[in-house]
């Protein structure tokens, strides 16, 4: 099963994520795509560790190319966080065009080996400013794979301070 | 605790009366801090936590403070992270305070209701 998971900033979105994998007995990988650059990223990241710590995850660091990662038939995998892996392949590979495809690509290598798939996303579109062409093409970007994983997830939730309000499917846990 | 939220201006405290009665709200942007411990309806506190941090004040210490005493409260906040990643640090600590902050009101609330247009949720 395939769980989209949206919502703002810090909203309760990963511990949701983890939420639904508690109840998967299998492997389970966390794929973290945040690249530990500065203070705010190692904090966010500690954190992050914390809340996982005793919920049995290996972690597997995937800042791009989300296509190559190796991964193990029939696992259980939250894959944190879409906002973090579409910066990563627009604006340090070089290559801005095509990074939709390449996510696309990404995430069904990713859902053809695992059983139960969480994605953590962002809504980054909703604050009303006009950005400059870099970030303005950003957030089309990542709201276009939002839109594209939505119509291939099971189960898509944008979670509202904590609250998971139902956009597609039943709510897994 | 009762929590309502949603965009800016789209009618979440006109929602609230059209539900529980007109009342007297305590507005955040100028209230005195400790008053928002025992009033019974709480608006815009997002505004409130930006506030707290100017005055050096731990928002999540004041909101677990506020779950404990005013359990009773209606609070009004504004969901404001759905947006680009600021670059101004302090605006990105009261952006993630905020969403912490509403977890937490919107966990210890029996009812929460979001609204979008005038037209109010109840997602909890």
């Amino acid at each position: 099963m395939t769980t989209l998971i949206t919502g703002g900033s810090k909203c309760g979105k990963s511990r949701f994520g983890e939420r639904i994998l508690d109840l998967y007995s299998g492997q389970k990988i966390y794929i973290a795509t945040m690249q530990p650059f500065g203070e705010e990223a190692h904090m966010a990241i500690e954190r992050h560790r914390r809340q996982r710590q005793g919920r049995g995850f290996t972690t597997m660091e995937v800042y791009r190319d989300l296509v190559s990662a190796e991964l193990p038939d029939n696992c259980g995998v939250l894959l944190e966080c879409l906002g973090n892996l579409c910066a990563n392949e627009m604006f340090s590979t070089g290559k801005m065009s095509g990074a939709a495809d390449r996510i696309m690509d990404g995430i069904k290598h990713v859902a053809e080996h695992a059983e139960e798939l969480v994605i953590i996303t962002n809504q980054v579109s909703s604050d009303g400013i006009d950005y400059p062409e870099g970030t303005a093409e950003y957030i089309a970007v990542l709201s276009e794979i939002n839109r594209r994983i939505a119509v291939l997830a099971d189960c898509v939730i944008e979670c509202v301070y904590g609250i998971p309000v139902m956009m597609k499917g039943e709510l897994p846990c | 605790m009762i929590l309502i939220t949603g965009g800016a201006y789209q009618g979440k405290r006109k929602a609230a009366e059209d539900i529980f009665g007109e009342g007297v709200w305590t507005d955040c942007s100028s209230c005195g801090f400790d008053e928002v411990y025992k009033c019974g309806r709480i608006y815009g506190y997002h505004r409130l936590i930006k506030r707290l941090m100017e005055a050096g004040i731990s928002p999540d210490e004041f909101t677990e403070r506020l779950c404990r005493e005013n359990g009773g409260a209606i609070v009004v906040m504004d969901e404001i992270g759905c947006g680009i990643v600021p670059i101004d640090k302090e605006e990105r600590r009261w952006r993630e305070a905020v969403g912490r902050c509403g977890c937490m009101i919107a966990d210890h609330s029996e009812r929460v209701m979001r609204v979008v247009c005038g037209i109010s949720a109840d997602i909890k």
